[in-house]
């Protein structure tokens, strides 16, 4: 039986049973992952997952129920629990949950892939992982020193009681190198592209390929060792340039948390929490300087984040979030966006078919303005550059941040100087938004992946990025201590 | 959602067992069955359940080929491929010359309890519940969270010879209550619904809500502070993930690194790895098949034991501790049952010993700052009050800490006699007391 029509058995079973609306998802997945520790293959897992998830809206209530089990019987029992589901959350029910409306699509749609990563031999896979564990063992002193490749493909054909019929495919490939040095009781890590195993993009294997990762070795192999040796960042207040990779991850949590409408209403107060930003705020609240302008773009070429159609059949589209410093839009879904009597700016998705689609993150990209990342270190005369993002904390209203990375580089009268270890800064959200004086234009503009976004109840991981240049910000507090 | 049983899951687990062209072969298998009923604004806004049994498959050629293959089809035909796709992804590793070889039949203890009633829980008897603790919220104060049931079954077997299965069963209630200026939180985890104390939970949520309405800003710096379970399991499953495991230690990257033996916490702190508890969601064995052992981590605060995998245990001559995680796995052993021991006093007491200090009801987003040092930070969350002459005078705005584990467990002054299993919406539990810890660094502020 094809996929869409086993999501029609479902579909039938739970509109038979009194769905007012209902969808369903059948995903197939798809995934490898391989970890090489020094001269060793540690990991290396090929995966497959198969299901169907049934989303039903009963007199206002949402149900969602799953099974990987995909005969005729499972599928209608599946269709008929989400009902029951639904039925049983009218018991504690004080509003009817509303859709925004949306065309309902017939269509497909596939990640581009150059080189399909899934039919790379896995000899050659290894090899070059091989290949890249052995340029940073070049290096003397490594404790040790690992590379790692993801690969995800996932198929989903999405049948709406509305006459949505949409089957689309996205490819998302991963991979990076870490070197680990220890001594005297420290430990530190370089890695590259990114950190937490690598740079991850929408594409296939020649996202790999630029990556570079053999030749890239003996330097993060170098940089490792030598913090060993490297003072720590001491507290003061100064001037920082975030470097891409954690320029990303200031965007994802100051921003593109804050900005899910689904926390502003307080769904996701019990977990994650909520958000510091109200509805009404749209075109009133500065969230930063006139040089920050964010967009929400699930077009982005090369994004995790990039897809034809959301979980929710809503269309592919790029939307303001802050413009020129000033909030301007949010991240929706059908049901948050019909609260404000708008359009879903289709940000809805689902972690595999066992889970019920939220508003996630797609590409929430930082603008590019002007300049290189060389000029803006040039016309600073004192501060530090912070390299990749070694950890994040912020609290559950998305104000107080606190993130650690894995190098500091002094700047002195325009140029680079000495490394600090440990480096760590903090802050508010909209102060240090506000306090950002550059950004660097779109020669040093790129996607960054963030591929362990966490959310929900029970918990999902989405893949997601954003598109970034380095930025600097003034008077910001960097290395707090124990 | 039909409890499958040991006798049809290991049957499948055969059918991947019978792939031939290979020299071991090993089958894990994973189901999971069960109900969240998730509640915001005191309503239910989402719920769902899931039904998904994983079929993860090792197989071993040449010796010392290893390959790993998983699939979401739980059919016999599915298996089968999924061992066949194993044993291609053998043909495609490099010899490991440190392969081990797989765990033979061992004799396993009694553990992991299975409610025949929590399993088989209807989605209207979890939202039954939940307006039950709603409509007994006072005025002005809303609550969100979840009642999750569940049951895990578990089945390994191998080609040497290993053969087990149990069954387990969760019910967890979190609850975040809201009364406008203040929020407060409670949560638990337990084997059976019927022993979950969820309305008591949803009256502890709803008490520190209002007492933390209004709160004062408060000077960051160091405080005396009361941490209470939920913030103390934060602090213990922390240190699992720096490192109790073998080969996180001999690579060098673990806390104890060097350690071994030597006083890391006071000696009123004892910490061990329990999933034989009959309190706790244990596990009679491990996901290779090796019996579970109680293992002492910090014995009255010297750092004493480490816990090994089969494969570490082969490597330093030890006995594996039934801590190894699905294969493959680069992390080696690992904890999910970590306990602290209780101590002597209520945690009324604890409080009431605090001259001005700061309670905290849990932490929020906690990342690791310098693992070797074991700093990690974090937010206060849902209930932080100030303490002084052993009363709580009111809440105060929740603080950023910056702060050694070993640090703030070095500095324990009281444990309290109860504790509570902590474990909401993670694979893993702790159970853990209420600590009293006379110096903890808050390093920064929020602003409500």
């Amino acid at each position: 039986m094809e996929p869409a029509d086993l999501a029609g058995l479902a579909l039938d079973a739970a509109t038979g049973d009194g769905a007012g609306y209902a969808d369903v998802r059948y995903v197939e997945g798809r995934s490898e992952a391989i970890t090489v520790q020094d001269e060793r293959v540690e990991d290396l897992e090929s995966g497959s997952t198969r299901g169907v998830g049934v989303r039903v809206l009963v007199d206002g209530c949402w149900g969602f129920a799953a099974t990987a089990v995909l005969d005729e019987a499972s599928l209608a029992a599946t269709g008929k629990l989400a009902v029951e589901i639904a039925r049983a959350a009218a018991r504690l029910q004080n509003e009817r949950v509303r859709l925004a409306p949306v065309e309902p699509v017939v269509g497909t749609w596939a990640t581009p892939v150059g080189q399909d990563p899934f039919d790379m031999p896995l000899d050659d896979k290894i090899a070059l992982l091989l290949a890249a564990t052995e340029a940073q063992r070049s290096v003397p002193g490594l404790a040790y020193a690992q590379a790692s490749l993801d690969l995800f493909r996932r198929r989903s054909v999405f049948v709406s009681s509305e006459g949505a019929r949409i089957d689309q495919t996205v490819t998302q490939t991963g991979a990076g190198i870490e070197a680990v040095a220890t001594g005297d009781g420290d430990l530190q890590r370089r890695t590259w592209p990114n950190s937490f195993r690598g740079q991850y993009e929408g594409g296939g294997w020649e996202a790999v390929l630029a990556m570079d990762l053999v030749s890239n070795g003996p330097r993060i192999a170098r940089e490792a060792v030598e913090l060993l040796a490297a003072p720590e960042l001491p507290e003061r207040t100064t001037t920082v340039i975030l470097d891409g990779q954690q320029l990303a991850l200031q965007v994802h949590e100051s921003v593109g948390h804050a900005l899910e409408l689904d926390r502003i209403f307080g769904m996701e107060a019990g977990y994650a929490g909520t958000s510091f930003v109200a509805p009404d705020q749209r075109g009133k609240l500065r969230y930063g300087s006139e040089l920050m302008s964010v967009t929400v773009d699930s077009t982005t070429p090369r994004g995790m984040g990039t897809f034809g159609y959301d979980d929710e059949g809503v269309p592919a589209q790029r939307t303001p979030a802050i413009v020129d410093g000033v909030l301007a839009g949010f991240l929706t879904s059908r049901e948050t966006a019909a609260v404000l009597g708008e359009a879903s700016n289709g940000t809805t998705r689902a972690d595999g078919w066992g889970n019920l689609p939220l508003i996630r993150m797609t590409n929430v990209n930082l603008e590019p303005r002007q300049g290189r990342l060389e000029e803006l270190i040039a016309d600073t005369d004192d501060g530090v550059l912070l390299t990749t993002n070694k950890s994040w904390s912020i609290d559950d209203k998305r104000i107080n941040f606190q993130f650690a990375t894995e190098v500091a580089w002094e700047i002195r009268h325009g140029r680079l100087g000495r490394m600090f270890k440990n480096p760590t800064y903090d802050g508010r959200t909209t102060r240090f938004w506000g306090s950002m004086d550059a950004v660097c234009g779109p020669q040093d503009w790129k996607v960054w992946g963030t591929p362990n976004c966490g959310k929900g109840q029970p918990g999902q991981i989405a893949r997601v990025s954003h598109g970034v240049a380095p930025a600097r910000f003034r008077n910001v507090h960097v290395g707090v201590r124990a | 959602m039909t409890r499958l049983g040991a006798d049809r899951m290991l049957e499948l687990a055969e059918a991947a067992l019978a792939v031939d062209g290979v020299d071991e072969v090993e089958a894990l298998l994973l189901r999971g069955s069960g109900g969240l009923t998730r509640f915001a604004g005191n309503r239910i806004h989402q719920s769902t359940a899931t039904e998904d049994l994983e079929v993860r498959v090792r197989a071993v050629v040449d010796g010392n080929r290893v390959g790993v293959a998983s699939t979401h089809d739980a059919s016999p035909t599915g298996a089968r491929q999924t061992a066949a796709r194993a044993r291609e992804v053998a043909h495609a590793i490099p010899p490991d010359p440190g392969y081990p070889g797989m765990p033979g039949p061992a004799a396993y203890p009694d553990a992991g309890r299975y409610d025949e009633a929590t399993a088989a829980t209807a989605p209207a008897e979890r939202a039954e519940l939940i307006a039950g603790v709603i409509e007994r919220l006072p005025d002005g104060v809303t609550a969100a969270g979840t009642l999750e049931t569940g049951e895990l079954e578990v089945a390994v077997a191998n080609s040497r010879g290993v053969r087990g299965a149990y069954a387990t069963t969760r019910a967890t209630f979190s609850i975040l209550a809201d009364a406008g200026s203040g929020t407060g939180y409670a949560e638990a985890v337990e084997p059976a619904l019927a022993e979950l104390p969820v309305d008591a939970l949803g009256g502890r949520a709803a008490e520190k809500a209002v007492a933390s309405r209004d709160p004062r800003d408060l000077q960051p710096g160091a405080y005396p502070v009361i941490l209470e379970p939920a913030a103390v399991a934060t602090m213990i499953e922390f240190l699992g993930y720096l490192g109790f495991g073998a080969k996180a230690y001999h690579e060098g990257r673990s806390f104890l690194t060097g350690r071994l033996g030597s006083q890391v916490a006071d000696p009123s702190v004892t910490i061990l790895d329990d999933g034989l508890a009959p309190d706790t969601i244990g596990a009679p064995f491990d996901f290779e098949g090796v019996p579970k052992q109680v293992v002492t981590l910090i014995d009255r605060g010297v750092a004493a034991n480490l816990l090994y995998d089969w494969r570490s245990a082969e490597e330093h001559g030890r006995q594996p501790t039934g801590h190894g995680l699905p294969a493959p796995s680069s992390e080696g052993a690992y904890p999910l049952n970590l306990t602290m021991r209780p101590g002597g006093r209520s945690a009324a007491d604890l409080a009431a010993g605090l001259e001005r200090g700061l309670l905290v009801t849990r932490f929020h987003y906690t990342n690791v700052v310098h693992p070797m040092e074991t700093s990690i930070t974090g937010m206060t969350r849902d209930g932080t009050f100030l303490v002084e002459d052993g009363k709580i005078v009111g809440g105060v705005k929740n603080l950023r800490f910056t702060q050694s584990i070993l640090g703030a467990l070095s500095a324990v002054r009281g444990i309290s006699r109860e504790t509570e299993l902590i474990g909401e919406g993670s694979f893993t539990t702790v159970r853990c007391p209420t600590l009293s810890i006379a110096s903890f660094n808050f390093s920064s502020a929020t602003t409500f």
